[in-house]
C-alpha cells in the first residue's frame, strides 16, 4: 500500500450516486455503503494499482448538489471543494459519478466541474436499473455533447473494476477536454435517455407500495416508535443468550487459573484484574453488534431517509431538524461519527446544537453499564421489565437531548439564514448481506480490540492502584471477617482517592468503590464495568460470582447493604447525562473548532449530571424506603 | 433579493395531493434558489405531491425526472406552479 501514488482518482458526485460502491469496487475497501443522502462524511482513501503497475490513489468525496454555493467550509461542499482544489498541481483525474436514473440534475454539477478545467470522466452507474425501466442511454451521444469520456456501468457487472480503470487511465492520458462545451442539462438529458416503455419500473413500485404504509400519516410514526423500541429491546433480548455464554466462559477460566496457580498476587492480577476488568466487559460484545447492524440496516434499506421525512416537524420543535435525526441515531452507535454526521446539516445553528446534545445519546459504550446496573438491581424481574428497563434508559437519553437543545434554543446562533428541509428519498433497497457481516465482524474485531488493550491496560493500572497502601490508610475502618486482600484493597491508595471524594458524591449515593469507576472512566466510560469488576472481583471471596451478584451482595462498614435500587437509578441517570468519553470531545472540538464549546459540553453535562443524580437518589431513598 | 410573489400564482404548498403541476418561479433568495435548483426543483419541472406529513411537516414531491424528494411546507410556499 505504501507504493508511490502515480495518479489520484477523486470520486464527485451527487449524493446517493453510488460512489462508494464504485469505491469498493476499484480498492476492494469496505467502505459501508449509505442508502441515504450525504453519508459518506469525510473523504474516505483507499489505494489500487492501474494496468500498467502504477499505483492509483482513489478518493471518495461527500456527496454534493453543486459547488458553487459552497460558502459554509464546514459542510460537505465546503469539504468536497477543498479536496478537490488540493488535486491540482499533482496527476489526477475527477470522476464525476452519476445515476443513470438522475442523469438530468447530475448535468448541472457536470458543467461545473467542467467549467473548473480538470480533467474529468463520467461514470454513469446503474445502467443495469435504467435498462429494466425500458430506456436506453445513448453513451456516444453523452459524451461527445460533453466533450468528455463517458462510461456506463451496474455494480454488480463481472469486470467492472477493469473497466474503470481502464476509462481512469485514458482520461488521465488525454488531460482536461479543451474547449468547454456549452449545453442545456434538461434537454441534453432528454435527448441522450430513449425511454421506450413499456417495462414496469419495479424498484418505483415497490418503494410506492412501502411508503403507502410507513410514511402513512398514522401509521407511519405507529411503525416507526415500534421499530425504535423493538431495535432499544432487541439490544437486550437478542444479545442476551450470547453474552450469558460469554460471561460463563470467563468464569469457567477464571476458576481453572485460579485451581492451576493457586491463591497470590499473580493469580489476583490475573483473575481480578485482567479476568474481573477485561472479562466483564467482553460480555457487552453483542449487544453493541447487533446494534450497529440494526442501526445500518436502517440507514442502508432507506428507510433513514423516511424517518427524517417523519421526525422533522418534532425535531423543529426542539430547536432541530429532519437533518438532525441522522446523526441523532448514529450517536445510538457512537457520537464520534454522529458529530462527525452532523456536516449534512446545512444550518450552522442548528448543526451546533445537534453536535452539543449529541452526548446525551444512549451511545453503545453505555450499553455495559446499563446492563450491570439492570442485572443487579432489577435481576430477578421478568425479562420483559428488563427490556422495558433498556428501553426507558434510551429513551431517557432521547428526552435529554430534547430538553438539552430546547434549553439552549436560541441561546446557541451563528451566523446563516434558517434551511428549511429539503432532502432525497431514495429508492429503497435491499441491504446487502456481505456488507452487513463485514461490519458485524468489523464492529466485534474494534470491540475485541479495544478491549484487549485500552480496557486490560487500564484494569492492570487500577489493580496495582488498589494494591499499593495509601500514607494514612492503616485506619481505615473494614468489615469485620475480611480477607488479607480485602483489607488491603480498603487501605489502598484508589480507595483513599474514592473516599475523599464521598461528601461531593454521598448525596448522590455513590460510595468511594463508584467514585473510583468513575474516575476509571472519565475519559471512557466503557471502563466503568472492567473498574468495578476489579474492585469487587477483589472483594468478592469466591470467584465464580458475577459481578452484578456481588454488587448487590457488597456491605458497607457498619454491614448494612453498600448500595440498592436508589443508587442504581441515580448511578443509570449519572451515565445517561454526563459525558465520559475523551472521543466525542475530541471530536466537538474538531467540528465546532472551539474550545469554548467543548468546555461547555463537560461542564454541561457533568453538572446537569450530578445535579440530576442527586436528585433521583434522594427522591428515590424517600419513596422507596 | 426575494423575488415578490405574484397573489395569482398556486403555491405548492397548497397543491393537491396527486395532482401534476409544473414549477414556474422559485420565490427565494439567490442562493437557496440556487441549491434548490441544484437538487433538481428547477423552473419548468413538473411536480406531484405524493402526500404530506402530519402536523404541519413536510411535504413529499415526486419530479418528472424521477427524484422523489422530503421539502419543507414553508419552503413549498415560496415555490410557484402552474397547473
Amino acid at each position: 500500500m505504501s507504493a508511490e501514488v502515480a495518479l489520484t482518482v477523486a470520486l464527485v458526485g451527487r449524493p446517493n450516486a453510488g460512489k462508494s460502491t464504485l469505491f469498493n469496487a476499484l480498492t476492494g475497501g469496505t467502505v459501508k455503503v449509505g442508502n441515504f443522502p450525504g453519508i459518506t462524511v469525510e473523504a474516505v482513501t483507499g489505494q489500487t494499482t492501474l494496468e500498467d503497475g502504477r499505483a492509483l490513489r482513489v478518493v471518495d468525496l461527500p456527496g454534493v448538489y453543486s459547488l458553487v454555493g459552497a460558502g459554509d467550509p464546514d459542510s460537505d461542499e465546503g469539504h468536497a471543494l477543498r479536496s478537490l482544489d488540493a488535486l491540482k498541481g499533482s496527476p489526477h483525474v475527477l470522476a464525476q459519478v452519476v445515476d443513470a436514473t438522475q442523469l438530468a440534475p447530475a448535468l448541472r454539477l457536470t458543467k461545473e466541474l467542467l467549467a473548473r478545467g480538470q480533467p474529468l470522466l463520467l461514470i454513469v452507474t446503474q445502467h443495469d436499473l435504467l435498462v429494466t425501466q425500458g430506456s436506453t442511454l445513448d453513451v456516444p451521444g453523452l459524451s461527445e455533447a460533453l466533450g468528455v469520456q463517458v462510461v456506463a456501468v451496474s455494480a454488480k457487472e463481472p469486470g467492472l473494476r477493469v473497466k474503470l480503470l481502464h476509462a481512469i487511465a485514458d482520461v488521465a492520458r488525454l488531460g482536461p477536454s479543451a474547449a468547454v462545451r456549452t449545453f442545456d442539462d434538461a434537454a441534453l438529458a432528454a435527448r441522450v435517455v430513449r425511454h421506450d416503455g413499456g417495462l414496469k419500473d419495479r424498484l418505483r413500485a415497490r418503494t410506492e407500495r412501502l411508503d403507502a404504509v410507513l410514511l402513512h400519516p398514522l401509521l407511519g410514526p405507529l411503525v416507526f416508535l415500534g421499530l425504535m423500541t423493538v431495535l432499544f429491546a432487541s439490544v437486550f433480548f437478542v444479545a442476551e443468550p450470547v453474552s450469558a455464554a460469554i460471561d460463563a466462559g470467563t468464569r469457567f477460566l477464571a476458576q481453572h487459573l485460579e485451581a492451576t496457580l493457586g491463591p497470590g498476587r499473580l493469580t489476583s492480577l490475573l483473575v481480578d484484574g485482567v479476568l474481573g476488568g477485561a472479562g466483564t466487559v467482553l460480555i457487552f460484545l453483542p449487544q453493541i453488534v447487533v446494534l450497529t447492524v440494526v442501526l445500518e440496516l436502517i440507514e442502508a434499506s432507506g428507510y433513514l431517509a423516511r424517518c427524517t421525512f417523519l421526525v422533522d416537524r418534532l425535531l423543529r420543535f426542539v430547536g432541530l431538524g429532519g437533518r438532525s435525526f441522522v446523526p441523532l441515531l448514529t450517536a445510538h452507535a457512537c457520537a464520534v461519527p454522529a458529530i462527525q454526521a452532523t456536516r449534512i446539516i446545512r444550518e450552522p445553528g442548528q448543526r451546533l446544537r445537534t453536535i452539543l446534545v449529541l452526548p446525551l445519546m444512549t451511545c453503545s459504550a453505555r450499553i455495559p453499564t446499563y446492563g450491570l446496573l439492570i442485572a443487579a438491581f432489577f435481576g430477578a424481574r421478568s425479562a420483559w421489565f428488563k427490556s422495558a428497563a433498556f428501553v426507558a434508559l434510551y429513551v431517557g437519553g432521547i428526552l435529554a437531548a430534547f430538553g438539552a437543545s430546547l434549553v439552549l434554543g436560541s441561546r446557541v446562533k451563528r451566523a446563516g439564514a434558517s434551511k428549511p428541509l429539503v432532502l432525497e428519498l431514495p429508492h429503497y433497497r435491499r441491504p446487502q448481506a456481505r456488507v452487513m457481516a463485514r461490519l458485524a465482524w468489523r464492529t466485534a474485531s474494534r470491540f475485541v480490540k479495544d478491549v484487549g488493550s485500552v480496557i486490560v491496560v487500564a484494569s492492570v493500572v487500577l489493580w496495582t492502584l488498589l494494591n499499593v497502601p495509601s500514607p494514612g490508610g492503616g485506619d481505615v475502618v473494614v468489615p469485620e471477617g475480611s480477607s488479607e486482600k480485602v483489607v488491603a484493597m480498603h487501605r489502598s491508595l484508589a480507595a483513599s482517592v474514592g473516599r475523599a471524594l464521598e461528601p461531593l458524591t454521598q448525596p448522590a449515593g455513590f460510595d468511594w468503590r463508584i467514585n473510583v469507576g468513575l474516575i476509571g472512566s472519565f475519559g471512557a466510560r466503557e471502563l466503568m464495568v472492567g473498574t468495578l469488576g476489579v474492585i469487587f472481583g477483589i472483594e468478592g471471596e469466591d470467584a465464580e460470582a458475577p459481578l452484578a451478584e456481588r454488587l448487590r451482595e457488597t456491605k458497607t462498614a457498619s454491614g448494612a447493604p453498600a448500595y440498592g435500587v436508589p443508587t442504581a437509578l441515580s448511578l443509570m441517570v449519572f451515565f445517561i447525562i454526563a459525558c465520559q468519553c475523551m472521543s466525542t470531545l475530541a471530536a466537538v472540538r474538531r467540528e465546532t473548532r472551539s474550545w469554548r464549546w467543548t468546555g461547555f459540553v463537560v461542564a454541561y453535562t457533568y453538572g446537569l449530571a450530578y445535579g440530576l443524580a442527586v436528585l433521583v437518589f434522594q427522591l428515590g431513598s424517600r419513596l422507596l424506603a | 433579493m426575494s423575488v415578490p410573489m405574484t397573489s395569482s400564482a398556486a403555491t405548492l404548498d397548497v397543491l393537491e395531493v396527486g395532482r401534476a403541476a409544473q414549477v414556474k418561479a422559485l420565490a427565494l433568495d439567490a442562493v437557496e434558489a440556487d441549491w434548490l435548483r441544484a437538487v433538481g426543483l428547477v423552473e419548468g419541472v413538473a411536480v406531484t405531491v405524493l402526500r404530506r406529513a402530519a402536523f404541519g411537516g413536510p411535504l413529499h414531491l415526486r419530479l418528472s425526472t424521477g427524484l422523489e424528494l422530503a421539502v419543507d411546507r414553508a419552503l413549498a410556499a415560496r415555490v410557484e406552479v402552474s397547473p
